[in-house]
């Protein structure tokens, strides 16, 4: 394959021109791929550090905390054959007043997480004390909101009757819909919550934490007329989740289109303006593969080398993001976006496939004509 | 190794090329190298029909350079485009090495120009980024070999054309004369039996194309081949072993 990489060289002002179009689309995808993965973390992190396997959600729900109530008593019902643990949860977003005695209150969101204080998706903290064994309206918060310079021993006021939760801890719990999650003890949830207990006084929870043995099957629910989602389908019911993700998906996609596009385009020209080198190999007697897979050849160099340069660079950008913007970046991701991206490349440049095949090797005789 | 097996004349329909290695460079036995008999070539030019060649009879044995001159638009290129297997005649046999070629597919063309012929074109027809050596290792290339082993027989052919000081020079930094003697050592490189010259003297002066001519006639008698040269240009007739004129597609003796 010397005529692909000579050219490379030799050609080297019109290959840096595409190289640099790939490489920034590479670092491009890099960081759509650390915000996409981002996205999903800040709206879903709170689910998915909870040690569940499964859901339950009240049918029609659809995994949507906010319109999902099942009375306390459905955790009983589902215990039995396949459910390890079974646990009662209240998921609420709520506006909190922050009172560190003295300043001017500061307003900040949570979502707040209402389990039984010994249950087993009861934070764990990091610093000061869980639930258990806390005093009255306890509430363990998570590391994004003692970022936001919420301390042990302030208070989170929440609620229509004001109600005052007394930060006892700091657990790496996560958020959930964009906004930081925070822990208390069921009854306190109940309290504050609007609609968290029937007219004559019944608890309502939102959802069932349920750890399922790997052979059960999400039939479990039927004990309590609930559906039963794996903990990846609730994330559907976040805030916005599904928007979002929808909406970076396309971008990409598109991305990797016009990718494809782009190298099209500029194969198709280059090949256009090889043809006479392209009939003269083939006056020379080389076959069909021979011609695409040098030309092909080129392509792949051009588009891995860009590729990891761009992402190279990606990389560094990404590393200077704020740290409150919803960038995470995973190795997967990262590789992910970099194959797609060449893998749309070589699928662009098969275009320029035809236009290769189709040169008459007569034209090397042309020249004389 | 494989030997070469060429295949007879008069064996009948030929549909496969025999799988060759000229470059590992064994002995063969070449039978006539192009016989080409009443061959004629039309070329559809709209509506209009242009004969390009009316009726050709000719058969160059190994070892023979022919010279055939003739005035532009004689069917000179046509000429060699149907001797080399790039395009069909519309009636009439060519035979290239015994093989007919009128039973052979698109692709056993292709394998049968790689195997047997040698092409030098009017403005070379070398590859812009590659240097000398590199035009030659490219034929091993083509043939789906590796390059390396034959280096040492490209860099004889460049020497023995005289560029022993020019392995790695890029068309570019060579002379018209230097390009179109790269362009004769790259044709030699798969030993080929048929070498053709389609006016390979056209951007020479006189004293260089008759040096060039000369040139051909050295190699061809050197590596047995069989060429054919076409020209307009009556410089160095002399060194042909037979020169014949092409006018209006018709071939006669000179
Ligand atoms: N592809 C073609 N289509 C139509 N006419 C052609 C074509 N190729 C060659 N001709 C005609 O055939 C004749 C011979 O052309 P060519 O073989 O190129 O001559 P030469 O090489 O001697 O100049 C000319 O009249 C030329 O115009
Ligand atoms: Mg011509």
């Amino acid at each position: 394959m010397l005529l692909a990489r000579r050219d490379l060289i030799v050609a080297k002002g019109r290959f840096l021109l595409m190289g640099t179009v790939v490489a920034l689309i590479a670092m491009l995808g890099v960081l759509l791929a650390g915000l996409a993965v981002g996205l999903v973390d800040d709206g879903t992190s709170g689910l998915m550090r909870l040690p569940v396997t499964h859901l339950a959600f009240q049918p029609g729900s659809e995994a949507t905390f906010s319109r999902s109530f099942m009375p306390a008593d459905a955790v009983d019902k589902l215990r039995g054959d396949g459910v390890e643990e079974a646990a009662p949860l209240g998921v609420a977003l709520f506006n909190a007043k922050l009172e560190q005695g003295g300043s001017k209150p500061k307003v900040v969101d949570v979502a707040l997480f209402g389990v039984e204080r010994e249950s087993f998706i009861s934070p764990t903290p990091v610093a000061g004390t869980g639930l258990a064994g806390s005093g009255p309206a306890p509430v363990v918060i998570s590391q994004q909101l003692a970022d936001e310079g919420v301390k042990v021993g302030d208070q989170l006021v929440v609620g229509l009757d004001s109600t005052a939760l007394n930060v006892v801890g700091i657990s790496d719990v996560g958020t959930y819909g964009h906004v930081p999650v925070a822990y208390t003890d069921l009854s306190t949830w109940e309290q504050v919550t609007p609609g968290a207990t029937t007219p004559s006084g019944r608890g309502l929870v939102s959802s069932v934490a349920l750890k399922l043995s790997p052979d059960a099957s999400v039939k479990v629910g039927d004990r309590a007329g609930v559906d039963v989602l794996t903990k990846k389908e609730s994330f559907a019911g976040s805030p916005g989740y599904a928007a979002e993700t929808a909406t970076m998906s396309l971008i990409r996609g598109f991305l990797l289109v016009i990718s494809a596009l782009v190298v099209a385009a500029f194969f198709t020209v280059w090949t256009v303006q090889r043809r006479d080198q392209i009939g003269l190999l083939k006056a020379m007697g080389a076959s069909d593969r021979y011609v695409v897979g040098d030309a092909m050849l080129q392509v792949l160099i051009l588009l891995v080398v860009a590729t990891v340069v761009g992402t190279l660079l990606g990389l560094v950008l990404g590393s200077i993001f704020p740290a409150e913007a919803p960038f995470t970046l995973t190795v997967s991701s990262v590789v992910g976006a970099g194959v797609a991206l060449v893998v749309a490349g070589l699928l662009g440049s098969l275009v320029a496939v035809r236009r290769i095949t189709s040169v008459d090797p007569l034209v090397a005789l042309g020249s004389s004509r | 190794m494989a030997p070469v097996v060429a295949a007879l004349p008069n064996a009948g329909a030929v549909a496969e090329i025999a799988p060759v290695d000229n470059l590992s460079g064994t002995s063969a036995v070449r039978p006539a190298a192009l016989e080409m008999a009443s061959v004629v070539l039309r070329h559809r030019d709209g509506a209009d029909e242009v004969v390009a060649l009316d009726g050709i009879d000719l058969t160059v044995g190994s070892g023979e350079l022919v010279v055939i001159i003739g005035p532009s638009g004689s069917g000179k290129s046509s000429l060699l485009a149907v001797a080399g297997a790039l395009l069909r005649p519309t009636s009439g046999t060519v035979r290239i090495a015994g093989t007919e070629l009128g039973s052979l597919r698109r692709r056993q063309l292709s394998a049968l120009r790689r195997d047997r012929i040698g092409f030098i074109f009017q403005t070379g027809g070398l590859f812009p980024s590659l240097t000398a050596l590199e035009q030659l290792l490219l034929v091993a290339e083509v043939a789906g070999q590796k390059a390396a082993p034959h280096r040492d027989r490209a860099e004889q052919l460049l020497r023995d054309v005289g560029l022993g000081s020019r392995l790695d020079h890029r068309p570019d930094q060579l002379s018209g004369g230097e390009r179109q003697r790269v362009a004769v050592a790259r044709a030699l490189m798969g030993r080929p039996a048929l070498l053709l010259a389609d006016e390979p003297t056209a951007s020479l002066d006189r004293s260089r194309s008759a040096e060039m001519v000369e040139l051909l006639a050295e190699q061809t008698h050197r590596h047995g081949a069989a060429t054919v040269l076409v020209t307009h240009d009556p410089d160095g007739l002399s060194h042909a072993d037979r020169v014949l004129t092409l006018v209006d597609g018709r071939l006669t003796e000179a």
